[in-house]
């Protein structure tokens, strides 16, 4: 059986004839994308909010496309009258990223801005909030980069604990100490 | 003469904060002028982790997202990797997805019972949902080989077929729960403490209330139906009967009463879902989970949990680990812009009684 979409479709004109420069998809059922350039989001936002009854905002989330030197930010609306989430999405620049802040339209905006601040070193201008949010006293890159290695950082920064220096099997010391033998099978998981 | 004012740090020890998190209050006399949340006592970084694994490896770290819920992450991630992939669900792992996820929301109940009653200090109903609550994980454990952390669904379904008689042990376990709810009700809405406490306080603004990002009990509770399982129903859910709990007020006292409904609702779906299984696959296996590509794609899955909407958005750039995987739990909202907003005028002495109301769960701010 086909599916059909028509709300996702009266949503994709209402969007098609409000703005130029966008290039939009009905993604699967109850979700229509819309890409756009950076300085048409926060008007995209507003219009969705103010005319089409998407009332709620459900998420904002920050993507490292660190091969095209680009981050994605997505702003996920929902709309309690249609069911549709609306995803918003946008590419800026890797290097000093910069993107309006979009706070005034939903608040709670302002908490996800903060994140992405700290974890991804996006900037937006003129917004209030405090800049520690979840780190503390960070000094390397944003660590949620792609370009931000865990294992090195973690390597580098913390000891290893004592006692593991000599990285013994404690499996094979019990099988010596009682005199038994590790059966074939478990061998390949012994240290050598 | 004004009273001075004090600043004091709630948290991150304290045994009424509902975590490793800490609020900032500005306080005159003992009514909050200012509060402000700091988080990051119990950042894990669970989303670059989840960069370094595959997709299949990805399910064991989603449920460690909030510990008293740890199932709703793990159906979002399902749902939306599904989604991106295409990949169908045979319709007995729906059904027992979604009776994990209420048995998940029961359990979860429970230790809501505990908190809330616990931060009014009446703590007997705490200990007695608490060890009853027992009674679900031993069926969880029997199901799933764990008993908080499950990691039970799978995009395609669920991990195991249920095993033999575990039907019969279900439904006399939600037989001993329901008699169990008239004791819960007498010992805490019948409470004059309890009510005293609850009515009138933490109120959310139910014009604002959609706009801020609410959702789940604490949206129920000012009086607005909204509920994923019904405005997007997964799973199972469109096939069950069921009602939301709709209640005026936005106070402690309406989310509890929301609550409270929602429990039976959930103990009357396992019942439906026991005595509707269908036969068949429970899984749509994937292929060879070391080697299994998802095509290029985002979306974004969401389930209701006890406390909200729990949505995951995964990125996929078509290679054996996922680009990004992005939680937004109920407590993004509830716990930081909303709380800050709801403790303003409210007495200290509401504040750990407030975010249990709200089911703040700090390590999912963080993650």
């Amino acid at each position: 059986m086909e599916t059909t979409f028509i709300k996702e479709e009266l949503l994709f004109r209402q969007l098609e004839t409000a703005f130029e420069n966008v290039v939009l998809e009905i993604a699967r059922k109850e979700a229509v994308l819309v890409y756009a350039p950076k300085e048409l989001v926060a008007p995209i936002l507003l219009y969705a909010k103010e005319k089409l009854g998407y009332k709620s905002f459900s998420h904002l989330s920050c993507v490292d496309w660190i091969e095209n030197d680009e981050f994605e930010l997505v702003y996920i609306l929902w709309s309690p009258e249609t069911k549709i989430n609306l995803f918003v999405k946008t590419r800026i620049e890797r290097e000093n990223p910069i993107m309006e802040n979009t706070d005034t339209i939903w608040r709670q905006i302002n908490t996800y801005q903060r994140e992405i601040r700290e974890m991804f070193g996006v900037e937006f201008p003129g917004f209030i909030g405090e800049k520690e949010f979840i780190l503390e006293d960070w000094e390397e890159i944003p660590p949620m980069r792609r370009d931000f290695d865990t294992l090195d950082y973690v390597s580098e920064t913390f000891d290893e604990r004592p006692g593991r220096e000599d990285k013994q099997d404690v499996r094979e010391r019990i099988a010596n100490r009682s005199g038994e033998e590790i059966p074939d099978f478990a061998k390949k998981y012994s240290r050598e | 003469m004004r009273e001075k004012s004090t600043t004091i740090y709630l948290g991150p020890q304290h045994p009424g904060i509902t975590g490793n998190m800490m609020v900032k209050l500005q306080l005159e006399g003992d009514t909050i002028v200012k509060a402000q949340t700091h988080v990051g006592y119990l950042h894990r970084a669970f989303e670059k982790l989840i960069e370094r694994r595959n997709w299949m490896q990805t399910t064991t770290i989603l449920c460690r997202f909030c510990v008293p819920e740890p199932d709703p992450p793990e159906a979002a991630f399902a749902l939306a990797v599904e989604q991106i992939e295409g990949r169908e669900v045979p319709e007995r792992g729906k059904y027992l997805r979604s009776l994990v996820l209420e048995l998940a929301r029961i359990q979860s109940f429970m230790l809501w019972y505990a908190g809330q009653t616990g931060s009014a200090g009446l703590y007997t109903v705490g200990q007695w949902s608490v060890g009853d609550r027992n009674y679900v994980l031993d069926l969880f454990e029997e199901l799933t080989g764990g008993r908080i952390y499950h990691m039970y669904i799978w995009p395609g379904g669920v991990r195991r077929d249920i095993p033999e008689g575990f039907e019969d042990k279900v439904l006399r376990t939600m037989d001993y729960i329901e008699k169990r709810l008239d004791d819960y009700d007498r010992m805490m809405f019948d409470s004059a403490i309890f009510q005293k406490r609850a009515q009138g306080v933490g109120i959310i603004n139910k014009e604002k209330a959609l706009e801020w990002g609410v959702v789940g009990a604490p949206l129920r509770g000012c009086g607005i139906a909204h509920d994923v399982r019904k405005d997007n129903p997964y799973d199972a859910y469109d096939k069950l009967d069921f009602q939301m709990g709709i209640f005026e007020g936005g106070d402690v006292w309406a989310r509890a009463l929301v609550r409270r409904f929602e429990f039976r609702q959930s103990i009357s779906m396992v019942r439906q879902i026991i005595q509707n299984l269908p036969s068949g696959d429970y899984l749509n296996k994937m292929p060879n989970p070391m080697k299994w590509t998802i095509p290029a794609g985002s979306a974004y899955g969401k389930v209701e949990s006890v406390r909200g909407e729990f949505g995951f958005y995964v990125v996929s750039d078509g290679s054996d680990k996922p680009r990004r995987v992005h939680a937004k739990g109920p407590a993004y909202v509830h716990g930081v812009s909303l709380l800050e907003d709801v403790l303003v005028g409210q007495n200290l002495a509401d504040v750990s009684f407030i975010m249990n109301s709200l089911g703040v769960c700090p390590p999912e701010i963080e993650r």
